[in-house]
């Protein structure tokens, strides 16, 4: 009797412990996911575009030679502990698929070591020189959907030495190429082999080596990407990534609070956002150099031929007071120079000081002391851009200006800007972090807009003035000559007054600490490109 | 019957052409072109060019105009600019979100409106009601759906925690089980389906369904006023009939006629409604996904939606021209 109760005791407590046992497995074999609430992606074709979302997107499919280079840096606290953080910087890189690199000493033959046993997603095979080969020459083809053709205009001849080895020959030295190399827009590396079988519909079959790659789309839904078990860095700790396509602020803070997503990228941080996410103890991961408002003024048109015109406007926008309103407690800053800090050669300047009473003098010395009128001034309703131009229209008022806006759609507006119908222009826009490039799409005077010859450029202040400053620093091989040239041009840039930069403001993202971790800190420690997460493989699932 | 609905339907097709031009020109008509669109600030004049390019958009207006409707008529639709889906697909996995949620919301909006609206009208002397029900549908018509639907997100979803946050529930599945046959191989997991797809469903068209429903309440306020003022409700009554048969029988009925002539354009309310709706509550739908290949100008998948949305309204219109004869038989289409 006694044995028989020890019995069923006995298998009682066993089951109880298999029970047990399978409940610990459950949870331990629970898939770690990540879920992102961003816009949708239009493609996953690296190369095919310019958007935010797709380039932090396409960041965690593929990978390039090279990669923004990851810094330790040593800080001392107050206490006298010494910090040691991980940064990643914008203007050097370190190897990525490439394992290493040679360079002629004319510096136009660049010989690249690939990686051995690099693999692609779903089966494509090891990556070799002729992917690589192949992902540049279909940019330079400019193919259909191609974006970043320019970006690698300076290569004349790629050669495949062998299945390790890519020679790449260029038209003449050029300071910028290992940027160009990087895994950013035109440096990611796609397979040969997939491309070629999908066409044009690799943007949704993409096979890359990065360290996820694509399952599923659910269009404006969500896109699934799965942890990539071969990514040759290791398969990440993360196991799937959920990306919603959420087009609402306000419901993506409400489901970072929920719980429905663990990482949200607003549209606008705006101070009332940065609110609600620090009262539900998520983060704000910043990512330089992020974006830089700025004005041009059409120096070949009048009124703004006469630079005392120019000055004036400069003198009577109040810069200060435009990011303490829009962007306060630090969102952004007053920007210091018309190439902004994190691209290579920036230069912080003294800027035009607010002068209302200067700007009336100037105005009135040029012959307008009864004011002028700007009508049908074009300002699009999409991003910062409004915002900004109706508190610069107040502030030209207080100096006689009146600046009649039109509201008009994003498309539209940079149609006008491209025909030359706003005597002066309200641009943003980030691009690859270096001197030549940034200076050269926006004061080379090739890039002058001119509907006549449908040239579509982004010099909207038909500015001559550095065209030879930026074609010594593409001859200059020294790292500190060519950030003095690019220092001069920017000096140039200011004198003539043809610019005024506004305002600097990072890409933002807000992150539940709870749920994800990043081992950079959050203050502009992945000083990244990408407007999102640089190393995605190391964001980790918190337990 | 049969030969009207045919005519109907051959009439439908010139409309459907004509409507399709429309659109085609007026979508070029719109400032910015694609490329523009697609690469914003970020655009370089070099990509630029290339995009132009490799779309056609240089080709004169009426080599597209050809080009587009000699596709059309064999059924290609093109491609989408931004997403490179064929047009067809694309919208194939949208319409049935867009659907269900117009249907849904018309329900609630009729199951809300109607007898609020009937019953103020009948009432309208009480001042208590005729003011409460006004008040109610004034409310109703100034609370902006993008508002209403966040109100019931937080309230629903984040506080009670009793509705999902985004999405438009498992749809594909409740298909494929169709498709494949599985329903009743597996019905748990088919109901199951469902269920989500309805627990996806039931703010979405509760938002929209309400700020609809005070535009029926007041139509269906307007149109049981005129019915009851009229000559055989009086004859009705006089006849000594119970209040309560006057007004199911004699009511109602006649009561449907002109609200079923505005049903048409309550669809088109209602599918407007949802660009707004889809927004808010992130679902998969056309409406949401329309406004948005207009504004990236993306030109192919703009027309298609526009298509389908014109044949939804003529066929709308179509069943509710049927429907007369089954209220008022009066009406007999030869």
């Amino acid at each position: 009797m006694h044995k028989g109760v020890f019995r069923v005791f006995l298998v009682l407590v066993m089951q109880g412990l298999i029970l047990l046992g399978l409940f610990a497995a459950a949870d331990a074999a629970r898939k770690k996911v990540v879920k992102i609430a961003y816009k949708e992606q239009e493609t996953l074709d690296p190369h095919a575009s310019i958007l935010g979302q797709t380039q932090s997107g396409v960041r965690l499919l593929y990978r390039g030679l090279t990669r923004f280079a990851i810094k330790q840096v040593t800080e001392t606290a107050p206490d006298g502990t010494e910090i040691v953080r991980q940064e990643v910087t914008t203007t050097e890189v370190e190897p990525d698929l490439a394992e290493s690199w040679t360079v002629s000493d004319d510096g136009t033959v660049w010989t690249f070591k690939l990686r051995q046993g690099v693999q692609f997603h779903k089966g494509y095979g090891e990556m070799t020189a002729e992917d690589v080969k192949y992902s540049f020459e279909r940019q330079m083809r400019r193919e259909r959907g191609m974006r970043f053709a320019k970006n690698l205009d300076v290569i004349q001849d790629i050669t495949v030495v062998d299945p390790y080895t890519v020679r790449i020959t260029l038209k003449q030295f050029d300071p910028v190429f290992p940027l160009r190399m990087a895994g950013y827009q035109q440096g990611y590396i796609v397979s040969k082999a997939a491309a070629l079988e999908f066409g044009d519909r690799f943007g949704w079959n993409p096979v890359g080596t990065g360290p996820f790659y694509f399952h599923r789309h659910l269009p404006r839904e969500r896109i699934i990407f799965r942890a990539f078990k071969k990514y040759y860095g290791g398969r990440p700790a993360i196991d799937e990534i959920h990306w919603y396509d959420v087009p609402e602020d306000a419901t993506k803070l409400i489901g970072l609070e929920k719980g429905t997503f663990d990482i949200v990228s607003p549209n606008i941080v705006t101070p009332d956002v940065k609110q609600q996410v620090t009262d539900m103890e998520a983060v704000l991961d910043e990512r330089g150099p992020g974006g830089q408002f700025r004005f041009y003024f059409n120096h070949t048109k009048p009124p703004f031929d006469d630079i005392r015109v120019r000055q004036a406007f400069m003198h009577a926008i109040d810069r200060q007071a435009i990011v303490d309103t829009l962007w306060p407690d630090g969102l952004g800053t007053v920007a210091s120079s018309p190439l902004p800090p994190g691209y290579f050669g920036h230069l912080p300047m003294e800027m035009p000081a607010y002068d209302p009473d200067l700007a009336r003098q100037l105005l009135a010395e040029a012959g307008y002391a009864d004011g002028l009128t700007i009508e049908n001034y074009f300002i699009t309703m999409s991003y910062g851009y409004p915002k900004i131009m109706t508190m610069v229209q107040e502030q030209l008022k207080r100096v006689g200006v009146d600046v009649r806006l039109q509201l008009v759609e994003h498309p539209t507006y940079h149609r006008n800007i491209r025909n030359n119908l706003n005597p002066f222009v309200l641009y943003g826009g980030t691009r690859l972090t270096d001197g030549d490039v940034m200076l050269s799409l926006f004061f080379h005077s090739s890039e002058a807009p001119d509907p006549a010859t449908g040239n579509k450029g982004t010099n909207f202040a038909h500015y001559t003035g550095i065209d030879d400053l930026l074609e010594a620093g593409r001859r200059t091989r020294d790292s500190e000559q060519r950030a003095a040239l690019y220092h001069e041009a920017q000096r140039r840039i200011m004198a003539d007054a043809v610019c005024l930069p506004v305002v600097d403001i990072p890409s933002r993202s807000a992150r539940n600490p709870a749920r994800v971790s990043t081992p950079f800190d959050p203050e502009l420690g992945e000083y990244a490109l990408h407007y999102f997460y640089n190393y995605p493989e190391m964001l980790a699932v918190v337990e | 019957m049969l030969s009207y609905v045919v005519r109907r339907l051959i009439i439908a097709i010139p409309m459907l052409l004509g409507a399709m031009s429309i659109v085609f020109f007026a979508m070029r008509i719109l400032p910015g072109d694609p490329c523009l669109a697609m690469m914003g600030d970020e655009a370089t004049k070099e990509a630029l060019e290339d995009c132009v390019r490799h779309l056609g958009l240089d080709r004169p207006l009426l080599v597209q105009y050809a080009d587009y409707m000699w596709k059309s008529l064999h059924f290609d639709f093109g491609r989408s600019i931004v997403f490179q889906y064929t047009v067809s697909s694309y919208i194939l996995s949208m319409f049935p979100h867009t659907l269900l949620l117009v249907i849904a919301s018309s329900l609630v909006a009729l199951v809300v409106g109607l007898p609020t609206g009937i019953f103020s009208a009948l009432h309208r002397q009480n001042p208590l009601v005729d003011y409460s029900s006004r008040l109610i549908a004034l409310l109703g018509l100034s609370m902006p759906v993008f508002w209403f639907g966040i109100l019931l997100l937080i309230v629903f979803s984040l506080h009670l925690d009793l509705f999902p946050l985004i999405g438009g529930g498992d749809l594909i599945t409740v298909f494929d089980m169709i498709a494949e046959g599985e329903v009743f191989e597996y019905p748990e997991d088919f109901l199951a389906a469902i269920w989500d797809v309805l627990h996806h469903l039931a703010l979405p068209a509760l938002a929209l369904g309400l700020t609809l429903a005070a535009t029926v309440s007041r139509m269906a306020r307007s149109a049981m006023l005129e019915v009851i003022s009229a000559d055989y409700i009086r004859t009705a009554r006089s006849k000594g009939l119970h209040e309560r048969l006057v007004i199911y029988k004699h009511a109602l009925r006649n009561m449907m006629i002109p609200l079923l002539t505005i049903i048409g354009l309550f669809v088109a309310i209602a599918l407007t409604g949802t660009v707004l709706t889809e927004t808010v509550f992130t679902r998969p739908g056309l409406g949401k996904m329309l406004v948005d290949a207009i504004g990236a100008r993306d030109y192919p998948l703009a027309q298609g939606a526009i298509t389908v949305f014109t044949m939804t309204i003529i066929l709308v219109n179509l069943l509710v021209d049927i429907l007369y004869a089954v209220f008022d038989p009066r009406i007999a289409y030869k």
